[in-house]
Parts: structure tokens; sequence; C-alpha cells
């Protein structure tokens, strides 16, 4: 009798999941995904459109928005200036961020580790329009007048990024125990530069990787420091895009598209890079 | 190769935890296990011999040579972790000719090592597999191999099995075993778990608050602890206050027990140890001190059976592999230990 009982409440569960949680569930997810795809869809649809004027979708197809795009000089140069920034940002984070991830990793001070932690929320705490003022006033004074250049820019996306793939990497050490694997490497006769190189390295491939398609995803959307810091030479995408906006609406979504293609392979690129640099 | 430590002081940075005055040697060949209870100072004890920690002062020598301030990876020694500390991006034979790597021995040579070092192990066939995939006994047989594929001068072992379960527990306990006598290797053997230190060691060295407390056989620390903390770490035993009232009798809670003649002045308060297994039950006039009681607790153990006399205003702890009823027990002065309280 009490078995019976059981059972029927774990039948019951079952059927009130299928009943009211799951469609409620389901629903829920459909409707997340619906608000997260649509502006891409349209983007996308409006991009072939031929004109797209007060209705809910364009009319007629065509290809020549891309085409204006593909011949228009700023664009094809932005496009280019935001590769170069991506793959200097990717290098230098990558650079700076293992040996600093690690330094903060076997650090037992805990002077360090706050400073870590302010490291850490730099950019929820200094906001990139904050940045892109101080390094106007630092970089227009003629002992560094640099801003406007490529290299401004690399530099002000790797201290927006940095944190980030710090993050990533620290967490990943810890998760690894790296510290036990590196007494067993010392014990068995490495010294610093081989446990680098033999243990710490390739361990850490895979989270450089994943932290690396971070630092290139928001490298290439990177907007506010951007459009402050960047001078009429050496302008990234993102910055040149938002003149596509005063123009046709179909050149902006075929702008807008490339912005995300551009995302979807700097990324893909990032963590290409990582791969190969652990090898 | 041998291993001699001298008055060995250290002290973490801002506490009192650490070593204190360790003296200790191993000889040649010798399993020498280290136990205590957690934080007695057994593992910085290691960190210590192995170099992760300097020592504040005293020295450490390995065959007569001072290697108290030299580098980790200058010692030449195999240590097995608790963890393992397998490389988990090496297969286990890369993980094994991964030291021979470090001295520089060519391909070749370093492959047939560490396959003839897994072959040892017993673990033919295993070699291109990487850890996160092998069972917890192969992982630590692959850190086994690793630990002596370079010839080490000590073996030292961070409580090795304590990440296997129970049933894996005895059947690495002897392959450990069979390893070490096999390489002929001075070993340190750290671990909490006294039944573990009894039957694998030459020599068993107890510690307590950062202190050596006794260093003896497996046997000799059975029977002559020399501390109630001893007796109370090593083994199941029943320690009672007691005061001495004569050259071969002690008072404890539950009356007047004979013992052999023990040496201790009239008066002096003292602990007393009897094993449970010299425990007897029954009666009958043979010299023994006998005790009438009930039992309160009984637990059954498969092959034997552990219980609580309660006798008076004391308990009895017993063990036997009889099933009959108990009311009353026997303990004769020669299974009578009378330590300093």
């Amino acid at each position: 009798m009490e078995k019976n009982q059981y059972l029927c409440n774990s039948a019951c569960y079952k059927l009130n999941w299928l009943v009211y949680e799951a469609p409620i569930m389901g629903f829920a997810t459909l409707l997340y995904l619906t608000y997260l795809f649509i502006p891409i869809l349209l983007l996308i649809l409006g991009s072939f459109g031929q004109t797209w004027t007060n209705t809910l979708f364009p009319s007629g197809v065509t290809l020549g928005w891309y085409h204006e795009l593909w011949t228009d000089g700023s664009f094809r140069r932005a496009f280019l200036v935001s590769m170069e920034v991506v793959t200097g940002t990717c290098v230098f984070c990558s650079l700076l961020a293992v040996p600093l991830a690690y330094s903060l990793y076997r650090s037992a001070s805990k002077r360090v580790m706050v400073a870590a932690r302010i490291v850490f929320l730099l950019p929820i705490a200094a906001p990139p329009l904050v940045l892109a003022f101080g390094f106007i006033l630092v970089f227009t004074s003629d002992a560094a007048p640099w801003l406007g250049s490529v290299w401004l820019l690399v530099a002000g996306h790797v201290v927006l990024t940095l944190p980030y793939l710090l993050q990533t990497l620290v967490s990943d050490m810890r998760h690894l125990g790296l510290e036990e694997l590196e007494a067993a490497a010392e014990s068995l006769g490495a010294g610093f530069g081989r446990r680098f190189r033999d243990i710490v390295l390739p361990l850490l491939r895979h989270s450089l990787g994943s932290g690396l398609i971070m630092v290139a995803a928001l490298s290439i959307g990177e907007f506010q420091l951007s459009n402050l810091i960047a001078g009429f030479l050496y302008r990234p995408y993102p910055v040149v895009l938002l003149q596509a906006f005063y123009g046709a609406t179909g050149f902006a979504c075929a702008a807008t598209v490339i912005l995300l293609a551009l995302a979807l392979l700097a990324s893909a690129g990032g963590a290409l890079m990582a791969r190969f640099a652990s090898r | 190769m041998s291993l001699t430590i001298e008055r060995l002081n250290f002290r973490y940075p801002g506490t009192d935890i650490g070593v204190h005055d360790i003296n200790l040697s191993i000889g040649h060949g010798e399993l020498l296990a280290v136990i205590g209870s957690s934080g007695s100072g057994k593992t910085t004890l290691l960190k210590l011999i192995a170099g992760f920690e300097t020592a504040d002062n005293g020295r450490v020598f390995i065959d007569g040579e001072d290697i108290t301030r030299l580098p980790v990876r200058h010692r030449r020694l195999g240590i097995v972790f608790q963890s393992y500390a397998l490389f988990p991006h090496m297969t286990a034979w890369e993980n094994v000719a991964y030291p021979l790597k470090l001295r520089k021995r060519g391909q070749r040579e370093r492959r047939d090592k560490a396959f003839e070092a897994l072959a040892r192990v017993g673990l033919a066939g295993f070699e291109d597999r990487r850890p996160p995939i092998l069972s917890g006994g192969q992982q630590q047989r692959v850190a086994l191999a690793r630990a002596l594929v370079f010839a080490p001068k000590i073996l030292l072992l961070d409580e090795p099995l304590s990440a296997l379960d129970a049933s894996l527990r005895g059947e690495m306990r002897d392959e450990i075993l069979r390893l070490q006598r096999e390489f002929d290797i001075a070993t340190i053997h750290v671990t909490h778990d006294q039944e573990e230190a009894l039957s694998m060691a030459d020599r068993v060295a107890v510690m307590e608050s950062g202190r050596l407390v006794q260093v003896a056989t497996p046997l000799e620390l059975y029977d002559n602890p020399a501390t109630r903390s001893v007796a109370g770490f090593v083994g199941e035993s029943n320690l009672w206050d007691g005061a001495v009232v004569s050259e071969d009798t002690v008072e404890v809670a539950f009356g007047l027990l004979k013992t052999e003649p023990h040496g201790f002045g009239i008066g002096r308060r003292v602990t007393v140890m009897v094993r449970p297994e010299n425990v007897r039950i029954g009666g009958g006039e043979d010299g023994c001190n006998h005790f009438h009681g009930t039992v309160v607790r009984d637990r059954f153990f498969g092959a034997t059976r552990r219980y609580d006399l309660a006798v008076g205003a004391g308990i009895i702890l017993g063990q036997t592999g009889q099933r009959r009823p108990i009311e009353s027990v026997k303990i004769c002065p020669k299974d009578v230990r009378l330590l300093e309280s």
C-alpha cells in the first residue's frame, strides 16, 4: 500500500512537470531566443532588402548594399584596422595575462590578492568612457602625443579586456591544482623555466583559448573607448559603422551584419591562435 | 642511501605551528612510517625533507651530504603526492619519462625505461593512456613508477593511499611494500592511518604537536607506547587514570588492579593501559584480576566482537571472538602497562 502510494506520487510529479512546468519553461526559453535572434534576423533580412521604409519587412532583394560596402574605402580601411587591433589585443593580452595570472595565483600575499581583486573589478568600476578621458588627457601631451594611433587603440583594448582573461586563467589554475603539479615537476628535477614551458603553458591552453575568444569578441565590438581615442586615420569598424546609420537602412544593416561576422571571425581566430601558441 | 635529520626546527611565519627539535635517521632500504593526527607536523616534516620548506635551523643529510639548503630539484628524491600530481596533458609513459627527459636522456631510452617502469608496477598495456581515464589505483602506480624511474636517493610517500577505496588500499599497500623492497630504497611514508603504518613499516615515528614522541618498531610501539597519547593513537586501548598503591598494584575507578612490578613510586598518578584483546572472558583462580559487570555496548565486526563492560564507576573495553553472553572478565598482570600521566 505504501509502495503504491509512493509510485502514485512519483507519477504525479512527472505528470505535473509534463503538463505545467515543461510548457512554461519551454515557452520562456522560446521567448528569450526570439528576443535574442529577431534583431539579428531582421538585420540580415534588411541587408538583402532593396527598400525598407515604415514596413515590418523590407521589399525587394539585392546584394547592392554589400557591394556598396565593399567599394566604400572608409569601411574597408576600418575593417582592416579592426583586425589589426584585435590581433594586437590578443597578442598583448596573452603575453601579459599568463605571467600576471601565474604571479597572482602563486602569491600568498594578501595585498597582492586585494590588488588582483581591484584589477578584476576595473572594467565595472571604471567605465570605458572614464578611461577614454584619461587617455585623451595623457596622450595629447607633448611627451606622449599618440592619440589616434593603432597602438593606443590596442593599449586601450588591452586595459579593458585583460581582467576578463586574467580571471579565466586564475580560476583555471585553481581548478587544475597547478601548485601541486609544479611541486611534482620540481621534485623530478624541473627548474622554473622548464615547469612553465612543460607544465603551466600546456595546461592553460584551453582557458587561454576560451579567454582569448572573449577578448577578441569584446575588442571587435568595442565602441565607447575607440570612438573617443581613435583618430581619423585609424578608426575601427564600430566607430565607422555609426555613420552608416545616417544613410540608407539596407547599407546600415549590411555594415552591422559584417560587424557580427567580424566578431565571430575574431573569436575563431583568437581560439586558433591560442591553440597554436600552446603547441 | 640513508637519511639523517639533526635538530630540525621550523615554524610557519607568525605562528607556533611547525616542527620542533626533530632528530631522526633512516637506514638504507628501511621503510619508516610517520604517523600523527591532523596538524601534528608530519606533512611539514616531509616538506622539509623534500625541500619545499626551508628549516629555521637544524640539518638534513643524505649519505652524509648536507642537503638542508639544496633546492628541491637538486635533491633527487622520489615523491608520491597525496593527489598523485600526475600531469594530465601527458600519457602514462610520458609522465614516467618526464624525469628522464629533464636529465637529457635520448627519446628511445626514455621510452624504453618508462615502459619498463610501468611494466614493473603492473601497468603494461596502459602506457598511452592519459591520467584522467586511469582508475585511482592505476594513477597511484603511475605516480610510483614516475617517482622511482630516475633512481632517486630516497622515496617520500605523502599519504599515498588516502585517496583510494578501502578495497584497493590493501592491494596497494602490498604493492608499495613490494616495490620498496625491490628497489631497496630508504622510504619515508607519511600517513594518518596507524593500521597502514603498523603493517608496512620497519619502524614507526609518532608525531604530536610538531614533535617526535616515539620512534620504534611496530611491535614495540603497540606493546610499549611511550605516552598516553601514543597509546590512544596507536590501536584501541583502555586508558584509565590510576594511582599506585604498592609495587605491583594500582587503583583505578572500578577497583584494584594487580600489575607486574612497575617501578613507580607509591601514590604516583599514572595512566593504566590494557589492550582490549588482553581482556579475557571468564573467571578462575589464576592470579589475574577478575571483574563482574554488565555489557552496555556490544559491536559485531565479523571475526571479532568489541564490547563495553560497565564495572562500578568504570568501563572496560574488551575484544573477543566468542559470541556467548559476558558477565565477567579477567585482566592478567602481564597485560597491564603503566604510563606517565
